[in-house]
Parts: structure tokens; C-alpha cells; sequence
């Protein structure tokens, strides 16, 4: 989307939030939106006068710009989104039959750790929102676990470093913190069930030097000891990178019959490039990092036959008709495509429409007159206790309080680089 | 004080010349002994990850490539600190203008053959990037002309940010592609020689890098601005006695230096996705490989940039690749402490400048 399209856009959002503020009586009985099952309760008011409530705030913060861009715009679309679907239908009510307008207060991170700590600092202290999402990267994530933590404001990451919502040194859960994405040791459990289909036993493994490229190595670690894969060679890289010749010389001479990657376009891209240059003849497998066009725009024909475990969404049309994730994302693209005006669909943005839905949906139990701080307390609880069962575009939700992703490796699904598409690429074909 | 051209003013530490000669012989036995250790450690490492021949050659090109466009940035380096006698850390930024306004251009849907629209792209690039270099000169350096060097040089640190954030806004956080040069599309040509595997791109890297430094020579040795700009480099206040325009030789030096950096990011675009922040990393290895030859001469910026290329990915191709731009930056500080005067010079001729 260019600027000059966001920048009328933030202003019709602006005009539309002002337009809504000052409009009388809301219309009556609001429609839900495409929600999953366990969606807000009905409200119990008459339906002709619905009392109208405080506007609840929801702070959401991607990485817009930076590095992080490709999957931070989708995200920040499709929280756009949902503010205007709400705003369509005149906001949430809550079981006490009061209405609420719903804010999304949107900020961009530019893919900065520091930046993304200033702005949830200030969603929190001086937006007074209820719940955060927020975090495209997982470093910018990591980074604001403590900020929330203390501040007691319920948090829900886009990212998907396992460390963002679980000590990784006592293995707590972190009370506050929540987060939609699949997880890199999911990738790498996909990884190792190909690798071990294809008889590979020796990889090689290159990935990003960032938070992300680090955890999908990790995950690679943990999830191909069991199956007996060995990682013979493993080295890092960064996205400036013009000559990958060091790793492609260790690559060459490690003996590996596959390379695993684990990197976000561009520097996924390069690397591919180089690999099809150096080792054509070995599969590359890459991580879930992977699942947008970009990858493939950059990557040009090197792209071809690459495979990746990814989310359902890009997949979506190839799934079985009792796949029970099927309609919300079939859903979730039309609407997405319509709203965007074409805009590719990614996972990324997925990432972003659980999250916000979850916070939206929480935001919807809240009975009114609560203080700020009892209102944060209960939208985590609401999240941890009932978002069970919740299909979203990310997989079938069942979080607890010793999970707060609450997916398992088969809410990922495998595809396959095709004539410049990911297409699905079912176990059966392998 | 600033570090003066070769020839300039006396020398401070004439020495006889026998202890001179016993001292280089003694200086020639420790730095053969040095690369002998270094030989040995990277055939030991490189043992490890059973490199073979083919390895460290594919190192060493792929090092080459590189270190060309570390040597076009580098003489950007060269050109300004011999004409002003600042470091222009902007730099980079004139590189990733290059790629992206010729991104641009290529893009643009010009009704052209693609050859065509590519030529127009690349002279778009270079052209326009260096009429910034020449109103970056005016509306930055030249007002500042009689503050310190130090002054002069975070001026440029700060032009290097503006830049970069201005074209954040213009072309956004997202990489975009030019195509390589042979094939006019993403997919470059493969070559291989018996393992080797060589991008038809190195060869307009390599070839550029050659037209550009012939070019260059011609011009300082032929042209009357040349020889100006080369009477600037020796003595300002010469230049100045002369007749010679010293701020337009400025302005002229920073114009020279944009096209040198815009033609090492367009050459080196295919290569990766050019991006508005991709001038930082660049510009750091073009400024490293520039004090490695010594920060004052044009062929002493190729071979600083040639070494920094390949040492860089030998260390990292022995050790872990991750290390490269660690490898790069010691190297920095390793020539700043024993070698300031730049690799291909003698030591004593670092003179005052009145």
C-alpha cells in the first residue's frame, strides 16, 4: 500500500472515530462480526435502547517499517480492519448490555526494539489501553515482556519466540503475556517429519543472526535430536549480505543432504538464491518465517520447490470442507482482500486478526464500571480461561495457564513452492 | 592538523640510512611472519570444515567481488578526504541512492526496450545521485566550510541519517530488485568452472570497477579540472594562489564521490535487495577499506578494499560466518593502531598542514 493510501486511510480512520464519537443512539442490536463460536454473550437490554458505555481501547503496535515491514504491514491491515468492521457495527456489547465503541490505537515500531518499548509505554501510561497486541519480530516482543509485566496490562505478542510467552530458564509461564503465531519448534517438528520421510539423516542449518533466525535454530536443536537427524553444519548470516561464499563453502564441505533455513524475506531470499547457485541438487527446507509472497517475489525462480511448514491460511481453498479453521479463513481473506483492496494475504496478518480478536473478544466480558487496572486483570483472565477451542487463522486456540499460544505442530500445515505460489502440499505427496 | 599528500613538507623523522634499512628488513621478517601465522591458522580452521582447494578459491572470489564494491566506495572516501580533508561518512547513503533511484527508473515503465531502460536506469542513478552528492556539498559542507574538521565530518554523519530517512519515506522499508545486468531479470547466469561457481553480475562488478578507475585516472591526469582538483589535494592554499576555486573543488570532490558510491550500489544491486537502509553496512566496509589503503590514494583504496574482501571471508568462512563484519571492524582497528598510515605506505610521511 503506498504512503499516500495510508495516509488517507489513517485520516478516514480518524474522521470515521470523530464521526462515531459524536453520533446519537448507536443502531440497534449490532451484528456480530465473523466470530468464532464462543463469541461475546447477547446482549440482555432492549434492543431499541442500548446505554452506551466507555470506548474501550485496544493498543497495537507492528513493525510498519524496518526490517520487519513485510510481515508488519499485514498485521497493521488487518487491525484496520477490524476497527472499521467494528466501528460498522456500532461496537461490542458487553453481557450487562451496555455498548462500546472499540479504539485501536495503532503505532509503528520501524522494526526497533527501543522503539517498540517507548510506544507500548505509552499505549500503556498514556493511551490508558485495556489490552496491547502488539510485537511483529521477536526480539521487539521480547523486549516489552518486563514493560507489561510491570505495568500488569495484558499482552499479546505476533511473534513467535517461545521465550516471549515462557522463561526459557525456569520454564514460568509469564502471567500477562499471550501470542497467536506458531512456534519455530513447530516449524522444525514439520522440518524433521520431511527430513525423516526423505531418509535425510545429515542437515545443514543457516539462519538469520536475529531473535528469530536464533529460535529456529533452537527449535531445530530440540526437534531433530529424537528423530535422529544431525545438524552437521550450522552458521549465521545477516540481511545485508551481499556474498554468502563462507557459509556456502561450509555448506559444500559439511557433507549435509538438506538445507534448513530459518530467515524472513529478504535475507530468506538471497540465501535461497545462493543455495540454488552453490548446492542445487540439495532440498532447501525453510522455516514458517517464509509464508508470504515476498519470499517469492525475491527469490524470483530460485524460489522454486522450496518447501515450508506454514499456517492453514495459505492454504486455505485446498483444505478438507470439515476442516474447522476453513470458514474463519476463508472469511478472514475475503474479507482481507476487500478490505486491502488486493493486498496478498500472509500469515503475518493472521497473526495480527487473532490477536486483536482475542482482545476484542475478552473486551466483550467486561461488565461496566470497572476500574482500569480490574479491567486488565479480567481481559487476561477472559484470555486464559476462554479462548479454548477458538478456531482462528493461526490454528485451533486451546490456551491454559501453562500455554498462552495453546497450538500444537498441526496447526501448522506443509506447502510447497509452485509455478511462483505456495500451494499445499500434503503429507500423502511427499 | 590534517594528514597531508604524499611529497607534502619535509619529512619529520629523517633517518639514516642504515638503521632504516636494518628496520625494514626487521619490519618485512614480521610481517612475512604474520602471514605465515595467518596462512597456517586458516588452513588449520579451514581443515576442521574440511575445506579443500576449491573452498578457499570460492572464498577468495567471492571475497573479490565484494571487496570491488568496497574499492568503487572506498575512492569515494579517497576523493572527498584528499580534496576537503573530512571523512564523509555520507557515503553510504550516496551507494544505496544509486540502487534505489535506478530501482526506481527501471521500474518506472518507461517505453523502453529493457537493455535500454536498464542503461537509463543505471545513468538516472549515478546522475541523480550525484546532483544530491553536489547539494548535499552546498547545503551542508559549504556553509559549515570554516568550522573544524570534526564539525565537517558529524555534518556528514547527520546528512548520512537524513538521507537515509528520506528514503525511508520515498520507497519504504521494503526491499525491491533490479535485475542482473546479463539476464535483465532476477535470475542471474550461473557460471561454473570445476566446482566454482561465479555470477555473470561479478564480471559488470569487475569490469565496471576497471572502466571506472581508468576513467578516473584520465581525469585527474588529462582534464584541466582534474589537475585542479589534484592541485587541491596537495596544497589548498596553492590551489587557492592559483586561481582554483577551492569550494567548487569541494562541491566537485562530493559530486565525484556520489557517483563513485551510486556506481557501487547499482553493480552490486542484483546481487541483494536494495533497501533504504542497505548504505550503512556498505559505507562502513567502503570507509574501512579507504583507511586500509591509506586514505589518500585511489589505488591504495583497491587494494585495501580487495584485501578487506577476502580477508573478511576467509576469516569468516574458516571461523563462523557471523563473524564477518566482527572480522572487518578488527581489522579497522588492527591497521588504525599499527598501520595509520594505510598498508601500501611508508611509515613517516604523515605531515602538518599549515
Amino acid at each position: 500500500m503506498s504512503s499516500k493510501s495510508q495516509g488517507v486511510l489513517s485520516l478516514l480512520l480518524v474522521v470515521a472515530a470523530l464521526i462515531a464519537a459524536c453520533a446519537p443512539a448507536p443502531t440497534p442490536e449490532p451484528t456480530q462480526p465473523p466470530e468464532p463460536p464462543t463469541s461475546a454473550p447477547e446482549p440482555t437490554a432492549a434492543p431499541t435502547e442500548v446505554p452506551e458505555g466507555e470506548t474501550y481501547k485496544i493498543g497495537f503496535s507492528a513493525s510498519i517499517t524496518g526490517p520487519g515491514s513485510s510481515l508488519g504491514e499485514p498485521e497493521r491491515n488487518s487491525a484496520e480492519m477490524i476497527a472499521q468492521q467494528l466501528e460498522d457495527q456500532g461496537g461490542i456489547v458487553g453481557p450487562d448490555g451496555v455498548r462500546h465503541d472499540v479504539e485501536i490505537i495503532i503505532y509503528d515500531d520501524e522494526s526497533n526494539p527501543d522503539t517498540t518499548v517507548s510506544v507500548v509505554r505509552r499505549l500503556i501510561e498514556e493511551d490508558q489501553v485495556q489490552v496491547v497486541v502488539a510485537g511483529t519480530l521477536s526480539g521487539n516482543s521480547l523486549a516489552i515482556v518486563p514493560v507489561v509485566t510491570e505495568a500488569e496490562v495484558p499482552y499479546i505478542s505476533m511473534a513467535s519466540a517461545r521465550s516471549i510467552i515462557q522463561s526459557p530458564e525456569t520454564g514460568e509461564t509469564y502471567p500477562w503475556v499471550f501470542k497467536t503465531p506458531q512456534e519455530n519448534v513447530h516449524s522444525a517438528q514439520w522440518q524433521a517429519l520431511y527430513l525423516q520421510n526423505q531418509g535425510i539423516t545429515k542437515v545443514c542449518h543457516l539462519y538469520e543472526n536475529t531473535s528469530y533466525g536464533q529460535d529456529t535454530f533452537a527449535g531445530a536443536q530440540k526437534a531433530f535430536e529424537e528423530p535422529g537427524v544431525e545438524i552437521v553444519y550450522s552458521a549465521t548470516f545477516e540481511r545485508t549480505d551481499t556474498e554468502f561464499g563462507a557459509q556456502m563453502a561450509g555448506v559444500q564441505s559439511s557433507g549435509c543432504e538438506a538445507v534448513v533455513v530459518g530467515a524472513i524475506p529478504p535475507g530468506a531470499s538471497t540465501v535461497t538464491v545462493a543455495l540454488r547457485d552453490f548446492v542445487p541438487d540439495l532440498p532447501v527446507i525453510q522455516g514458517h518465517g517464509t509464508c508470504n509472497q515476498a519470499f517469492i517475489e525475491l527469490a524470483g525462480p530460485a524460489a522454486e520447490g522450496i518447501v515450508t511448514p506454514c499456517g492453514r491460511l495459505l492454504a486455505a481453498e485446498t483444505l478438507p470442507d470439515d476442516d474447522p479453521q476453513k470458514p474463519i479463513l476463508l472469511d478472514y481473506i475475503a474479507d482481507y482482500t476487500a478490505f486491502t483492496q488486493g493486498a496478498p494475504i500472509s500469515t503475518f496478518g493472521g497473526h495480527g486478526w487473532d490477536g486483536v480478536m482475542w482482545a476484542v473478544e475478552a473486551l466483550g466480558s467486561l461488565e461496566e464500571g470497572m476500574s482500569l487496572a480490574d479491567q486488565r486483570a479480567a481481559v487476561r483472565d477472559y484470555i486464559e480461561s476462554n479462548i479454548s477451542g477458538w478456531p482462528g487463522t493461526g490454528g485451533v486456540f486451546n490456551i491454559t495457564p501453562t500455554d498462552h499460544l495453546g497450538l500444537t505442530y498441526e496447526a501448522l500445515t506443509f506447502v510447497k513452492v509452485e509455478g511462483g505460489q505456495w500451494v499445499y502440499f500434503p503429507e500423502t505427496d511427499w | 592538523m590534517r594528514v597531508g599528500a604524499d611529497g607534502v613538507g619535509p619529512d619529520p623523522s629523517p633517518m639514516s640510512g642504515d638503521r632504516s634499512l636494518s628496520r625494514r628488513a626487521l619490519q618485512v621478517v614480521a610481517v612475512l611472519a604474520i602471514l605465515a601465522l595467518a596462512v597456517a591458522a586458516v588452513i588449520a580452521l579451514g581443515s576442521r570444515l574440511n575445506f579443500g582447494p576449491q573452498q578457499y578459491l570460492q572464498l577468495v572470489l567471492d571475497g573479490l567481488r565484494g571487496g570491488t564494491i568496497y574499492a568503487l566506495i572506498a575512492m569515494g572516501f579517497v576523493t572527498v578526504f584528499n580534496i576537503t580533508g573530512i571523512i564523509n561518512f555520507a557515503q553510504g547513503a550516496f551507494v544505496m541512492l544509486g540502487a534505489m533511484l535506478a530501482v526506481t527508473v527501471y521500474d518506472s515503465g518507461l517505453p523502453l526496450e529493457p537493455p535500454l531502460r536498464l542503461a537509463v536506469a543505471v545513468l538516472a542513478g549515478i546522475g541523480g545521485t550525484t546532483i544530491l552528492g553536489l547539494l548535499m556539498e552546498r547545503l551542508t559542507i559549504y556553509p559549515a566550510r570554516h568550522h573544524s574538521t570534526l564539525t565537517l565530518i558529524i555534518i556528514t554523519v547527520g546528512a548520512y541519517i537524513a538521507l537515509q530517512g528520506l528514503a525511508l519515506v520515498a520507497w519504504g522499508a521494503k526491499p525491491y530488485v533490479l535485475p542482473a545486468f546479463s539476464t535483465l531479470e532476477l535470475q542471474d547466469t550461473t557460471l561454473r568452472f570445476s566446482g566454482l561457481v561465479l555470477k555473470a553480475q561479478s564480471f559488470w562488478i569487475w569490469g565496471t570497477t576497471a572502466v571506472v578507475l581508468v576513467a578516473l585516472a584520465f581525469f585527474f591526469e588529462r582534464t584541466l579540472t582534474g589537475k585542479a582538483l589534484r592541485a587541491c589535494a596537495l596544497n589548498r592554499k596553492g590551489a587557492r594562489l592559483m586561481g582554483i576555486s577551492v569550494s567548487r573543488m569541494s562541491m566537485l570532490a562530493f559530486g565525484l564521490a556520489a557517483a563513485l558510491g551510486a556506481t557501487g550500489g547499482i553493480v552490486v544491486a542484483p546481487t541483494t535487495r536494495p533497501m533504504y537502509d542497505m548504505g550503512l553496512v556498505l559505507g562502513l566496509k567502503g570507509f574501512v577499506a579507504a583507511i586500509i589503503g591509506g586514505l589518500v590514494s585511489s589505488p591504495g583504496a583497491v587494494v585495501g578494499g580487495l584485501m578487506l574482501g577476502v580477508l573478511e571471508n576467509l576469516a569468516a568462512g574458516v571461523t563462523k560466518p557471523g563473524l564477518k563484519d566482527v572480522f572487518a571492524f578488527v581489522l579497522l582497528i588492527l591497521v588504525l593502531l599499527y598501520r595509520p598510515e594505510g598498508i601500501l605506505r611508508r611509515r613517516g610521511r604523515v605531515v602538518e598542514q599549515s
